[in-house]
């Protein structure tokens, strides 16, 4: 099956919004380059619901203690409960564990005219 | 199935606490802008400060400011049959480096506020009697005050940088003893070097176990529950994984060191399963057969119970903190028998009769 979750301009670079889809909630994030990817809405922890966390970005990891390098500004989306960080560009993985992902659903986005288009999720 | 949650922070704004306070307090507040202090070094950890982002309220006002919101996130969707209020601990009267007559003022204001917005607003919540207990004789006299409140179910005493279980303090106790009030224990400031700090937060959060087994420690050596044989102590977000760790190294320092606490005529172990209780979250991820190892080396199912730490960041879900596939006989008692029993407030939901 294939449904519009949304559109284009309903989102900006580093937004994300809550949809439905096959009955289920699910969370579309527009990640700092402009493309988007489309998450189930439940944290794999607890089942929170990650629309109402925050994409940000998070410091990589480092080998100099007290060093901060903050990157992936609007790719890291946190829980709103825990805290726990997903890099939406990389499969919803999780940073802290990588054998954790969150279910990502396929995507794709049909251009309506030059400023907007629809946003549509497969299964 | 019935839950009763045995943490929930419902959160003052210092405007709220004036109209039950006399003069001068009041002034302090409104024209010295009083606000009880704290040194945080660090940003709290998660996306919203030390709340779930979720609980902060649409017109702005902080989690756990306001009951309706309460009501819809928390009470009603999880079926609570009772939550049992611990405050935000901020203000923190027993926290207070003095002025404690400030701090007595405080507590009194508090608690006829928690009386009049929660708890004769809603059957489901019970309080706890906030004190400022450095000064006993004057917590004593709020405990008199407010304690026979058929909504109050606890003492709350934080755990800061006084080790409870020092004589000095054994009035409240009595107090408690005599009102059918428990004592509940929630840390407050850091865990580690008692009243200094550790350089990330993320220390802080995994030691919280530690101020606890201070304060159990402290506690059953002191005495307390010899000379209080009624008293009970529920110790509130610290877990329960620490405890048969704590039990085991007890009974072995009691059985080599009894002379020094001759006061002290049981096992520490059993006063543990007789006397306290402790609260689930912030639960580690368990698996069945580690939660069923823990509670076979507790000795006891009966002294863990459920809570939430709502609206916290760190909030534990009833549908999914614990491992699936527990015995429903378990279930019931960590959600609401174990609870049940030790407040036994509870068995009257809320009226004065019988």
């Amino acid at each position: 099956m294939d449904k519009v979750v949304a559109h284009t301009d309903d989102l900006a670079p580093g937004e994300m919004m809550e949809a439905e889809f096959d009955g289920r909630s699910v969370v579309i994030c527009r990640a700092s380059d402009g493309d988007f990817h489309a998450f189930t809405n439940l944290c794999p922890h607890q089942g929170a619901p990650l629309s109402k966390g925050k994409l940000c970005g998070a410091p990589e990891p480092t080998d100099e203690i007290g060093t901060y390098n903050y990157k992936n500004e609007g790719n890291i989306l946190r829980c709103p409960w825990h805290g726990r960080e997903f890099n939406i560009k990389d499969s919803g993985r999780m940073l802290a564990n990588e054998r954790q992902k969150l279910r990502e659903y396929k995507l794709s986005v049909e251009e309506l005219s030059v400023a907007d288009g629809n946003i549509i999720l497969y299964k | 199935m019935s839950f009763i949650d045995t943490d929930i922070h419902e959160r003052v704004s210092y405007e709220q606490l004036l109209p039950y306070l006399e003069q001068p307090w009041r002034r302090y507040i409104t024209d010295c802008h009083w606000m009880q202090e704290k040194h945080m070094p660090y940003t709290q950890p998660a996306v919203a400060g030390v709340d779930r982002a979720d609980a902060r309220l649409p017109d702005g006002r902080p989690a756990g400011s306001d009951l309706g919101f309460m009501q819809e996130q928390l009470l009603d969707s999880n079926g609570h049959e009772y939550g049992i209020l611990t405050g935000a601990l901020d203000p923190s009267p027993s926290s207070m480096h003095g002025w404690y007559e400030m701090a007595t003022a405080l507590a009194s204001a508090y608690n006829d506020w928690q009386i009049e917005h929660w708890l004769e607003k809603d059957s489901r919540l019970y309080g706890s009697v906030h004190i400022a207990a450095q000064d006993p004789a004057a917590a004593v006299q709020e405990i008199e005050r407010v304690g026979d409140h058929p909504k109050m179910v606890q003492i709350l005493l934080p755990i800061d940088d006084i080790l409870w279980g020092d004589p000095f303090y054994h009035p409240i106790y009595e107090a408690a003893e005599k009102h059918q009030l428990m004592i509940g224990m929630h840390h407050n400031e850091p865990p580690i070097y008692y009243g200094k700090w550790p350089r990330y937060f993320i220390e802080w959060h995994t030691l919280i176990p530690t101020s606890h087994m201070n304060q159990v420690t402290n506690m059953i050596f002191s005495g307390v529950f010899e000379k209080f044989p009624r008293l009970k102590l529920m110790m509130i977000e610290g877990g329960f994984t620490y405890v048969p760790f704590l039990m085991r190294k007890m009974d072995q320092q009691y059985t080599d060191l009894r002379h020094e606490v001759p006061w002290v005529k049981r096992m520490p172990s059993d006063t543990i399963r007789e006397h306290l209780c402790f609260t689930t979250q912030p639960l580690e991820e368990l698996k069945k057969w580690e939660l069923m190892q823990i509670i076979e080396q507790m000795g006891s199912d009966q002294i863990i119970s459920f809570s939430t730490d709502y609206p916290h960041w760190d909030y534990d879900s009833p549908e999914r903190a614990l491992p699936p596939r527990l015995d429903e006989d378990l279930k019931r008692k960590l959600f609401s028998e174990n609870a049940r029993q030790f407040y036994p407030k509870l068995h009257k939901g809320g009226r004065t009769d019988g």
